[in-house]
């Protein structure tokens, strides 16, 4: 942790709030519940219990830019993604579903989980737009809020996550 | 009636369409646009009665086309259906000439709460 990659909105010494100091696992996890009720269903519940994610993994992401600034990520098996994005779509799903219309769900998830948790952190700040990917950007480990739930008994994990701050970070993409 | 859903999520899109049913409002024409250019487009094309907006979109966001539509002297009802909706993005709505901003997610309750005044 070094005073120069703080940003340019901090004086020198000074050290980005935690992401566990602004929020916590309960609010992530009523948030997240709220979007799903809301968008998926109403009885779309989430189960707050972590269970292994599989191996091939679809993620959505939006960054925040502010007092803190990190992202956040909500990944889920692809196959569970490809059921979310026919839940979301519901008649209006086609036979087949595109790609673009499973990235399409899965990021309109998260910017709307991510718009509510911007929503509790301190402001101002700016909200960017959703993108979606096997991976997403790296996040500090020690500086992660992380809520697993299940959704139709499939795992499902939502990360508050601020950047590496190390020399890693040119690991983080985009 | 006619009501313009601007939102760059075909997904977003369905689903406020869909809760506009809910709502009651199944009589109306629902034109869809996909970012903030294409709803000022067909504002000018399609003349509707309201524009619904996602406010974070590409090319142009929501609040710059309603800008744009009061700088060209277009007095659409315009509210914001949008995930972010905090006190400051509310003023900065308001400000702009938004009847109102539904944050994401919503049900069909609020958007007869804010609808049923500008569709009556």
């Amino acid at each position: 942790m070094t005073a120069i990659d703080a940003g340019p909105r901090r004086r020198a010494g000074d050290r980005p709030p935690a992401v566990a100091e602004l929020i916590d696992e309960a609010t992530v996890t009523e948030i997240t519940e709220q979007a799903w009720l809301a968008l998926v269903g109403e009885d779309e519940v989430l189960v707050p219990l972590p269970a292994p994610l599989p191996a091939d993994t679809l993620s959505s992401w939006v960054g925040i830019t502010g007092p803190w600034t990190g992202t956040v990520v909500l990944t889920t098996g692809r196959d569970t993604a490809v059921e979310l994005t026919r839940a979301l779509l519901r008649e209006h799903a086609p036979e087949v579903l595109e790609d673009e219309d499973v990235d399409d769900a899965l990021g309109e998830l998260a910017n709307v989980v991510g718009g509510n948790v911007k929503a509790v952190l301190p402001g101002p700040s700016a909200l960017g737009l959703p993108e979606v990917g096997a991976t997403p950007p790296a996040g500090s480990p020690a500086d992660t809020l992380r809520v697993d739930v299940l959704w139709r008994g499939q795992p499902l994990t939502v990360s508050v996550q601020s950047p590496l701050h190390t020399e890693e970070e040119n690991e983080v993409p985009l | 009636m006619k009501i313009l859903v601007a939102d760059d999520s075909r997904v977003m899109r369905q689903i406020v369409i869909r809760t506009l049913r809910q709502a009651g409002y199944d009589d109306h024409d629902i034109v869809e646009a996909e970012d903030g250019r294409d709803a000022y487009e067909k504002v000018q094309s399609e003349g509707p009665d309201l524009v619904l907006s996602d406010w974070n979109m590409p090319n142009m966001t929501g609040l710059e086309c309603l800008q744009a539509l009061r700088g060209s002297g277009s007095s659409v009802p315009f509210g914001f259906v949008t995930s972010e909706g905090s006190a400051e993005m509310r003023e900065k709505a308001a400000d702009a000439g938004a009847l109102f901003l539904i944050a994401k997610p919503f049900t069909a309750d609020t958007f007869s709460e804010h609808l049923d005044a500008v569709l009556a």
